[in-house]
């Protein structure tokens, strides 16, 4: 049962932002996080700030300067996006394999790259190190959905699948505070547990996001994203690839490679792109890229799998652009 | 079921009981009209449209709402409970807990240990501390915020691994082991291995299991005077009496309990749990109706599980496929009390095929973890597990079919038991189900992807039950009433399983009425009579044969009031679509709503007894499962691909509702062998790891085989009971979880000795395998 606290539901951003500012105020988008956290303890609420009656926030504007997806736009309304499942299939794969359709129709962009970890010791009311305490239960417990590459204090993994596609898509993240609005490129907007372990966003209190630009898509970008879990839906990655390539001529000019599932953060792999780019996509190229991914992996006792994994979903990812 | 040495039987810590046999059983139907068919549920439109009301949505007035104060440690002594700041929150209205009175209730235990419900030593996370009853849930829930309790933490062992070692913390101060080994033994297993031309030798482990039915644990209770009504999400209301009258010190007629709908038990609910006397106790104290169901999380750490087993196998066998010898020893656990940790896990060694030369060992071991209650077929998916990817390592250590292997060594009679049994479908559930199921070309057609990156693998696997013939003690009432239309009355719980539908089939079968006409009152200790719980897939050959019985009664009684009205021979009567017609000389016929006699009287009352079971026989189900997989050998995903579940469960009852038990029992099944996984903490905090749906991982809607093929063998049963119908529920869900592993070896060549089968244990057994082959 959750503790009682006040609900408000703010009808303009400056309201919202009053309201937020206050101590112990959390921002409810979709709740679909918000209200498990409650639930479980993982933190308090004294007031729930609803954005529900903020105009504005809420749908997908596609223009020549790019596509801005307001935060509070459903998943499920971004799945089925005709201008970002043709331009940006990434980020349109990613919002379609979140969850279940329940969560898809509930849950938001800006939720969703917002949300807090999954790692069942930080859920389950172990007193981690996310949480202020002194250790991570992961390093001597169950780690078999941790961390393979960043894992420094904290070897959770970042949850969401849209973080990565919106990585590999060289998004920004437009945050409103009482301060103003500031625009920070996505590669900028996570915060590694080697900084801090007690937070997944720069994000300041009081402040939240409004929107996520994407710039315009060139003419030859594709781009994909692929997860596998546990089951086949209704689950956090294990391991996950957003993958975004220019082709030239059967060439890749330029090549963007993320990962979800397996670090703290969305984790960008320079070495699987410079295996790729400036070259045609054999089987011998993609295993090379393959292997650069990997490199400087440093598994934990039970997620040794993940290595193999995360391969072979980028080499499977990888033959789809062949 | 337990007999003593008084010849008294006992299940789950109660005793049951026999019937009188009025009348000797009929032989079972040789043709049927409505048993058999497609039948939609009775209670179709009440569960779909919402209106059937469960215990967790009933509403009395002035009720409140209870909650449970739970140990956060795996093994402490509870030193105080403060519930001052608690009692003085507005809407709290009771709090009782080991230091407040009313503390001499016995808790339930699945064997007989005298304890009291909270007990000052406290051996697994989540065991009860205090309960509270309040004006809302969220009230209730601030209560348990604000009781200060005070706690000596102990040393505690979470894994039965761990829990023999020498220095390993003890759980109750006679030790870790649960009593002595069990053992079993019969020839010479040395002999056997010595006569073998191939002989294996493999461990395995299955991981704990929790049965997450949809609606929680709980009940809503209520006192009226000195007489408690307890409305239970149960398995059976009787069971529940017993435990309650028993644990409060009341005699059976003051404690009612009705269950008629609840939402799923799978074996944790044939008793009642702690929770039930939580409730009748706040109800007292506060003077008020008091509900109280458990919360998702405390389902996980409390309610039950299948422990976690670990099994070695040594087995034998020549190269023509003859079994020499079989040894087992097992280890399991049943948490921190008594609770069966290593129940059943035997049995298919000792059971399922035939062989000469067989030994067991299985020791139950503590452990400062959850109890284990009862869980669909309790032992045997474990069992299954090791001896069917056992007998598939042999047939291909000595280059046999796996099917052929199984069939070599068919037994029809039971070993261990040294009776025949009724009828033996395993070898028609192999054989005719391999046929169906185009093993051959299957088998074919997965060889064909040896070098692929996505592999197919066919895999089969041979299961019985121990249980599924029923039994009594069964007791029913039919009445007809003036217009024709009928009251069945019965004791017995539907769990979801059709059972109502099913026993009105049976009813419509013999009196040739409408199934819509009859009304079913059941699962209600003040209006019906005694049943067991519906479990060990029992209900329907325990139920159906006295409902039988009863609607023979009720129909000898109508139509010698039909003949005396007509005034003709009773023999030239029968009943034909709600009349009584003459079968020869002149034709006559007379309505039931007609016959005067039964307009005087109101109501013509048939009574039915399950009678016993035939002497010197066993009566059993069996069953074999066929899976054909694909592997992506670069992620580990294993897709089932094609699934058929053959069962000799005896005679088709209601064939929908036959082909939704199996559909449960491989899904549970594929849950077990590829999904579930309790995680504690082991060597850190001890503690449950994941705390809902999304860490404990049941399969969806994605998961379960994309093409489910359920084939019925009906070898004609003459013998087990009147109806002919063995249980079915537990039987279809043991073969599922080796029949994917052995597709999977099929498919890759490696063996998956751990569940579950997941991505990282697939490309786990993968590494390891290229390691060898590099080596």
């Amino acid at each position: 049962m959750i503790k009682s606290f006040a609900y408000v539901r703010p009808t303009s951003v400056d309201d919202a932002l009053e309201m937020l500012g206050a101590d112990g105020a959390r921002v409810h988008a979709g709740g679909t996080d918000l209200m498990g956290c409650l639930r479980d303890g993982v933190f308090e609420a004294e007031r729930v700030v609803s954005l529900r009656d903020v105009p504005g926030m809420r749908g997908v504007r596609a223009s020549t300067q790019g596509v801005t997806i307001g935060a509070l736009t459903p998943l499920a309304e971004i799945a089925r996006h005709s201008v970002i499942g043709e331009q940006y299939t990434a980020l349109a794969r990613a919002a379609s394999v979140v969850g279940t359709p329940q969560l898809r129709s509930q849950g938001t962009l800006g939720g969703n790259i917002c949300q807090r970890p999954r790692c069942p010791y930080f859920r389950a009311g172990f007193d981690c190190r996310r949480k202020g305490g002194r250790i991570c239960y992961a390093v001597g417990g169950d780690n078999h959905g941790h961390a393979i590459f960043g894992g420094v204090r904290c070897h959770m993994v970042h949850p969401s699948d849209t973080a990565a596609a919106l990585t590999a898509l060289d998004a920004t993240v437009v945050a409103v505070g009482r301060a103003g609005e500031r625009r920070i490129p996505i590669g900028d907007f996570f915060v590694a547990p080697s900084v801090d372990p007690t937070r997944e966003t720069v994000l300041e209190h009081g402040e939240m996001v409004k929107e996520i630009v994407l710039p315009p898509a060139a003419d030859d970008q594709r781009s994909s994203y692929h997860k596998e879990g546990h089951r086949r839906t209704w689950d956090f990655a294990l391991a996950g690839a957003a993958t975004a390539l220019r082709m030239t001529g059967g060439n890749v000019a330029e090549a963007r490679v993320v990962f979800s599932g397996v670090a703290p953060v969305p984790w960008r792999s320079m070495a699987a792109e410079e295996a790729l780019q400036g070259n045609t996509l054999t089987p011998e190229v993609i295993g090379r890229a393959c292997d650069a991914a990997v490199e400087g992996a440093a598994p934990m006792r039970h997620n040794a799998y993940k290595v193999g994994l995360l391969k072979g979903v980028l080499e499977k990812e990888m033959l789809r652009y062949v | 079921m337990i007999r003593d040495a008084e010849g008294r039987y006992w299940e789950e810590g109660q005793e049951v009981f026999e019937t009188p046999q009025a009348a000797p059983d009929p032989k079972p139907w040789s043709e049927t009209r409505v048993v058999g068919t497609r039948r939609m549920r009775v209670d179709a439109y009440e569960r779909v449209s919402g209106t059937a009301e469960y215990p967790s949505d009933l509403l009395l007035p002035g009720m409140l709402y209870g909650a449970v104060l739970r140990s956060p440690h795996p093994h402490a002594r509870v030193l105080s409970v403060d519930a001052t700041a608690a009692e003085a929150l507005p809407g709290v209205r009771a709090v009782i807990s080991g230091f407040t009175p009313l503390n001499a209730a016995l808790r339930p235990h699945e064997q007989l240990i005298r304890e009291t419900l909270f007990g000052p030593v406290r051996r697994f996370e989540g065991e009860a501390i205090a309960a509270v009853a309040a004006d809302t849930p969220y009230h209730a829930h601030d209560a348990l915020r604000a009781l200060k309790v005070e706690y000596e933490v102990r040393p505690f062992v979470s894994d039965e691994r761990d829990a023999l070692a020498e220095g390993a913390p003890l759980v109750h101060e006679e030790g870790n082991r649960v009593g002595d080994a069990s053992t079993y033994a019969r020839g010479d297993v040395a002999a056997g291995f010595a006569e073998a031309d191939v002989v294996l030798e493999e461990e395995y482990r299955t991981e704990c299991q929790i049965h997450v039915p949809m609606e929680t644990h709980g009940c809503v209770a209520s006192w009226d005077g000195d007489t408690l009504t307890v409305w239970e999400s149960t398995q059976g209301v009787f069971p529940v009496q017993a435990g309650v009258a028993r644990g409060l010190g009341m005699p059976l007629s003051r404690v009612r309990v009705i269950g008629k709908y609840m939402g799923g038990g799978f074996g944790s609910k044939l008793s009642m749990g702690d929770y039930t006397l939580m409730a009748a106790l706040l109800a007292k104290v506060s003077a008020r109706p008091v509900k109280l169901f458990i919360t998702r999380e405390e389902t996980l750490l409390s309610a039950g599980n299948r422990p976690p087993s670990n099994t070695r196998i040594k087995a034998g066998v020549k190269r023509d496929g003859t079994l020499t010898a079989l040894d087992l020893s097992a280890t399991g656990t049943g948490g921190a009390y008594r609770a069966g940790g290593t129940g059943g896990l035997d049995f298919l060694v000792r059971e399922l095929y035939r062989c000469s030369n067989v030994r067991t060992e299985t020791q139950d071991i503590y452990v400062n973890a959850g109890p284990a209650r009862a869980m669909r077929a309790p032992g045997y998916p474990q069992a299954a597990w090791a001896l069917e990817q056992m007998m598939d390592a042999l047939a291909e250590a000595i280059e046999m079919d796996p099917v052929a292997l199984r069939l070599k060594n068919i037994s029809l009679v039971s070993q261990v038991r040294g009776r025949p049994y009724t009828t033996t479908g395993l070898e028609a559930c192999i054989r005719d189900g391999a046929e169906a199921f185009g093993w051959e070309a299957a088998k074919a057609r997965a060889e064909a992807t040896r070098d692929a990156p996505v592999r197919r693998g066919v895999g089969v696997a041979a299961a019985m039950w121990g249980a599924g013939g029923g039994g009594p003690p069964a007791t029913v009432i039919l009445k007809l009433f003036s217009d024709g239309s009928l009251n069945l009355n019965l004791g017995a719980s539907d769990i979801g399983t059709g059972t109502k539908t099913i026993m009105a089939m049976v009813v419509a079968e013999e009196l040739w009425v409408d199934p819509d006409t009859i009304q079913i009152e059941h699962a209600d200790t003040g209006t019906t009579q005694y049943a067991t719980a519906s479990g060990g897939s029992k209900t329907v050959p325990t139920e159906s044969p006295a409902v039988r019985a009863a609607a023979l009664d009720l129909k000898k009684q109508v139509l010698e009031i039909a003949a005396a009205q007509l005034g003709v021979d009773v023999a030239t009567l029968a009943l034909r679509e709600g009349k009584v017609v003459t079968t020869s000389g002149p034709s006559q016929e007379v309505p039931l709503a007609r016959l005067n006699d039964l307009r005087r009287r109101g109501v013509v009352v048939g009574v039915g007894y399950r009678g016993p079971n035939p002497e010197g026989k066993m009566v059993n189900p069996f069953a074999a499962h066929f899976c054909e997989v694909e592997v992506d050998t670069r992620t580990g995903r294993v897709e089932l691909v094609r699934f058929l579940a053959a069962q000799d469960s005896g005679r088709v009852m209601n064939r929908t509702t036959y082909d939704n038990q199996v559909h449960g029992g491989v899904t549970m099944g594929v849950g077990f062998g590829m999904t579930e996984k309790r995680v504690l903490d082991r060597g850190q905090t001890g503690r449950l790891v994941g705390h809902g749906w999304t860490d404990y991982r049941i399969p969806t809607a994605m998961d379960v085989p994309t093409s489910l093929e359920v084939l019925p063998i009906d070898l004609g049963d003459r013998e087990a009971n009147s109806t002919g119908a063995k249980g079915l529920g537990e039987p279809a869900t043991i073969a599922t979880a080796p029949a994917i592993a052995n597709a999977v070896h099929h498919a890759l060549g490696v063996r998956i000795t751990a569940t579950p089968i997941t991505p990282a244990a697939v490309l786990e057994a993968l590494a390891a395998q290229r390691q060898e082959s590099t080596r």
